[in-house]
């Protein structure tokens, strides 16, 4: 996970970059404000692939002992449980509107594979018809992946100036930046278009390595290139 | 390893299972085609349903698989079995879908009435009767009728209709002689001659939008007439049926005043053809939980959605349910879904969706569609 | 040891020692008096001056005797002890009672000086064993019990009005209970002998009143203040219902078809189309006035009966899978159709 120390344009090949997101959507939930549960009480594992792995490992009695939150809602072992997505479905949501935002969401995934199906039947060749990605998960993964920042500016107050210093980002915060970028450019649509309709042909886009996310994220990467002269101003 | 190759055996058990026949005419369809999909020609569908007729979330996927399939199910084969025992001199016999909401009944109208092209009936189709009575788009023309007091026309939907009877039955109308039996006055100078084929009283109904629903009505008993005398065979469908019972239409009058249902030309029309006073033709109509408002959706049964009225109007009919999946249809379906790019996955998503969905169709579409 | 001591002195000091040996019983005492005895030729100035306590002499009366509730027999006749309703006293009641609030972790006040136990009232006096010795005492004015009436159904028959009234006592500081004045009523219908018409009405008079389920009527008076008067009023209401269930009035003749509440199907338009349907299918043109549809005799028409049944239940038994399945079975019947196809 050395995102930090490569440099812009790289690519990563599709598996390498998935396990990392999988990894780094956490699944634990950290309250803002005090539960009715005490901090000792671990958090549920209703993965069942997790669930596999611990009895895998024989970690399992360990755990018989320990109290347990309970899951929410969405942390089901439903076979289209996806992490990646239901965060999207949180940044989406407003006001609490949970079921709302995942109809959305829901709706652009459809877009995105009529899309999709669309143009696999109008291509000619098997090849192309291979090269076209059908699944709107592994689209969004792709689109997330390719908008996540590498670096990022920060202020800096030096002698009565504020710099904008590149530094590295952390993971979790690139993929914020991602997903709160695809959502700014979702947004920015006319009122005649509905919400699920762009957010498919941005995520198709964002997928493609192309579109506005994409071009923000470079000029960021841009703009870092340019103020690397303060870079130093980051421990001085 | 092991659970990969299991993953690999049931997905090719999956791909191996058959979801598709290749007897895509209704005539010849039976009990051992269920569950499976026969796929309707273009140009067929195009005739029968480019006016309306097949729902719109099963227009959209259609567009999408590239093709129209309909799945041949119990209601259809029952009905067809019905119909094909039927003695046609006996007065029409009625018969009524209904079932739960997105079960498909609409589709075993449309499975009904590919039944009915392929076998040469005049068919009289309706799509959706709430779109006349229930749906107000902006510009929604109404005027009072001209030759009956107190009632109300709606030209547009009328003509509307007209078209797609038309294009329904244009092979029939252009063949076959059907003659109008009586002489129509429309005005003055507009009159239509007896003797005059049947598409000429279409035509003037689409020309003349003012006389559409007063075209409708004269269409339709001469119709009967023609079906009496053995001119042609019959295939009446009628969508909704059942919002010809509530009391209100949303439909309001120039001076705000709430319109009943009864109070519209072409309720007195259609209303006029399912009675069972006339032979040789056959009556398929729906019961439906979606044609009324949502506060009187308590039961999907036929007397409680027809109300009082509407069942004593009907009775004796046939009641006929469109239920859920089984689970042939279901995992037909699954693996048609499969074969269409439209559900991927593992194979136990199939489980869940069937749990989730509880066998429904619709829902079982709606939810294959962000997967 | 002490004695022989004593015998050994002379008497001339014998009273300033008797003391000192009357005090002490040992030997080791001994030496230490002795020494005492020489530390006592210097007087040690207490400057602060500590005086000895002097206790208090308590003033204790003699007189005072033991707890009368202490004194009790085991096996004394209680009734005896406590023979009226009376406010609780400690002394006379040889029970550990306990009662009060008090923080936790602490035990309840004991039964003396404690006005929580006097506040409520008490049942000391209606002891199994007293209320025994009452009834047999008024046991000689009461009348034998009918023979006739030994079972539940013969009392049932006999007195089919049942009066339901409550008597319990209030734990407050009155000990009147205020539902004692309700009084309930209840009568099966069926007792009543009512015909169609009088039934119909007085289920319409009595409303809710009624349970289909156990066939009875309940009626509840609470308006008035006393039971006698509720009860009255109860009497009144079931007397006058009867009455004017029995009543026919002239508006009664107006009675529409929606009124009923049964469905007739001879009555109905069910029937009216279904002689339609048969006389068009024998392709006959007769017009049949509405009279001449109920009394057309559908036994002609073959499966008619059994789709009358399938029609009404569907109308009566409301609409669920089974009925909706069967009405569609005997249409089938009735239009000669093959039966439901079956997968």
């Amino acid at each position: 996970m050395n995102f930090n120390s490569r440099f812009l344009n790289k690519k990563l090949c599709n598996y390498h970059f998935r396990n990392c997101i999988r990894w780094f959507v956490v699944q634990n939930r950290l309250y803002a404000k005090a539960t009715s549960f005490p901090d000792f009480f671990q958090n549920p594992i209703f993965r069942k692939e997790d669930q596999a792995k611990l009895i895998e490992n024989s970690e399992l009695a360990k755990l018989a002992a320990v109290p347990v939150r309970p899951p929410a809602s969405y942390e089901t072992c439903s076979v289209y449980h996806d992490p990646l997505v239901n965060k999207v479905i949180n940044h989406v949501m407003e006001m609490g509107k949970k079921q709302l935002a995942r109809s959305l969401v829901e709706k652009a995934f459809e877009n995105i594979k009529r899309i999709q199906i669309e143009r696999y039947h109008l291509a000619q060749t098997q090849e192309e018809k291979n090269k076209i990605e059908l699944n709107p998960k592994s689209i969004l993964y792709n689109a997330v992946e390719n908008c996540k920042p590498l670096l990022q500016l920060s202020p800096i107050k030096r002698g009565g100036i504020t710099y904008q210093v590149p530094g590295p980002i952390t993971e979790k915060r690139s993929l914020f930046l991602s997903i709160k970028w695809l959502l700014e450019a979702t947004n920015d649509k006319e009122r005649t278009v509905h919400f699920p309709e762009q957010f498919a042909w941005e995520l198709l886009d964002a997928a493609n390595n192309t579109g506005k996310v994409v071009k923000r994220k470079q000029d960021l990467h841009r703009q870092c290139e340019a103020n690397r002269a303060y870079a130093h101003y980051r421990w001085q | 390893m092991f659970s990969r190759n299991w993953r690999v055996l049931s997905r090719a058990y999956s791909q191996a299972v058959t979801f598709r026949t290749s007897e895509i005419s209704p005539q010849h369809q039976n009990d051992k085609q269920i569950g499976l999909f026969y796929t309707l020609k273009q140009d067929t569908c195009k005739e029968l349903f480019s006016n309306g007729g097949l729902p719109k979330s099963f227009m959209k996927q259609t567009k999408t698989f590239t093709e129209t399939t309909l799945m041949i199910r119990q209601p259809a084969l029952d009905l067809i079995n019905c119909i094909k025992s039927t003695d046609f001199n006996k007065p029409v016999i009625r018969y009524v879908l209904y079932g739960e909401k997105g079960c498909g009944k609409s589709l075993t109208m449309a499975h009904m009435i590919h039944y009915a092209y392929e076998d040469g009936y005049l068919i009289v189709h309706v799509p959706w009767v709430s779109e006349w009575l229930r749906r107000v788009p902006r510009h929604k023309e109404m005027s009072n009728s001209q030759t009956r007091e107190g009632l109300v026309d709606l030209p547009l939907d009328a003509a509307a209709w007209l078209i797609h009877f038309k294009s329904q039955n244009q092979t029939l109308l252009k063949s076959s002689d059907l003659k109008i039996s009586k002489e129509y006055v429309w005005s003055k100078r507009e009159k239509t001659e007896s003797g005059a084929p049947l598409s000429e009283l279409v035509e003037h109904g689409i020309a003349r939008i003012k006389y559409a629903c007063d075209v409708i009505d004269a269409l339709i008993s001469e119709i009967k007439i023609l079906s009496n005398n053995k001119q042609c065979k019959t295939f009446v469908a009628i969508d909704g049926f059942n919002s010809f019972f509530y009391p209100l239409t949303r439909l309001n009058t120039p001076t705000k005043k709430k319109v009943k249902p009864d109070e519209v030309t072409l309720t007195k029309s259609f209303l006029e053809l399912t009675k069972n006073d006339w032979n040789n033709g056959i009556i398929l109509l729906s019961a439906d939980q979606l044609a009324v408002p949502d506060e009187n959706q308590d039961s999907y049964f036929p007397r409680y959605l027809l109300r009082k009225q509407g069942f004593e109007y009907l009775d004796p009919f046939v009641p006929i349910e469109v239920g859920r999946y089984s689970d042939k249809e279901f995992l037909s379906c699954a693996s048609y879904y499969r074969d269409r790019l439209w559900l991927r996955g593992p194979p136990e998503i199939e489980t869940e969706l069937k749990f989730t969905s509880a066998c429904n169709p619709f829902k079982f579409m709606e939810q294959c569609a962000p997967l | 040891m002490s004695l022989i001591i004593k015998h050994c002195r002379s008497n001339g000091i014998t009273s300033s020692f008797n003391l000192r040996i009357w005090r002490l019983n040992s030997t080791s005492m001994d030496v230490a008096a002795k020494k005492g005895e020489e530390e006592e030729e210097f007087r040690v100035l207490d400057i602060l001056k500590k005086r000895d306590k002097v206790q208090k002499k308590v003033a204790r009366r003699n007189d005072v005797q033991p707890d009368r509730a202490d004194r009790m027999a085991v096996d004394q006749n209680w009734g005896n002890v406590w023979p009226g309703p009376k406010t609780f006293h400690p002394s006379s009641v040889p029970l550990p009672i306990r009662q009060g609030y008090v923080p936790k972790g602490q035990a309840p006040p004991g039964k003396k000086a404690n006005a929580e136990l006097m506040k409520i009232p008490n049942f000391l006096h209606l002891t199994p064993p007293v209320v025994k010795a009452q009834c047999e005492a008024i046991k000689q004015y009461c009348t034998e019990w009918p023979k006739l009436l030994n079972s539940e159904e013969a009392i049932e028959k006999h007195y089919p009005v049942e009066v339901i009234t409550s008597d319990y006592c209030h734990a407050s500081p009155s000990i009147r209970n205020p539902l004692a004045r309700i009084v309930t009523l209840r009568v099966k219908l069926a007792t009543l002998n009512l015909d169609k018409h009088a039934r119909d009405k007085f289920l319409r008079l009595v409303g809710d009143r009624y349970d289909e389920k156990t066939d009875l009527v309940t009626i509840t008076a609470d308006r008035c203040p006393a039971r006698k008067q509720n009860l009255d009023y109860v009497d009144y209401l079931l007397t006058a219902c009867y009455h004017e269930s029995l009543n026919v009035e002239e508006w009664e003749k107006d009675k529409t078809e929606d009124d009923m509440e049964y469905y007739d199907w001879d009555k109905n338009a069910s029937k009216k189309s279904l002689v339609q349907w048969y006389l068009r299918m024998k392709n006959e043109n007769v017009d049949l006035k509405d009279e001449q549809f109920i009394e057309y005799d559908i036994s002609q028409i073959p499966n008619a009966e059994s789709y009358k049944n399938a029609v009404s239940s569907l109308m009566n038994d409301g609409e669920n899978e089974s009925t909706v399945n069967n009405y569609a079975k005997e249409v089938r019947a009735l239009l000669g159709l093959p039966e439901k196809l079956v997968v």
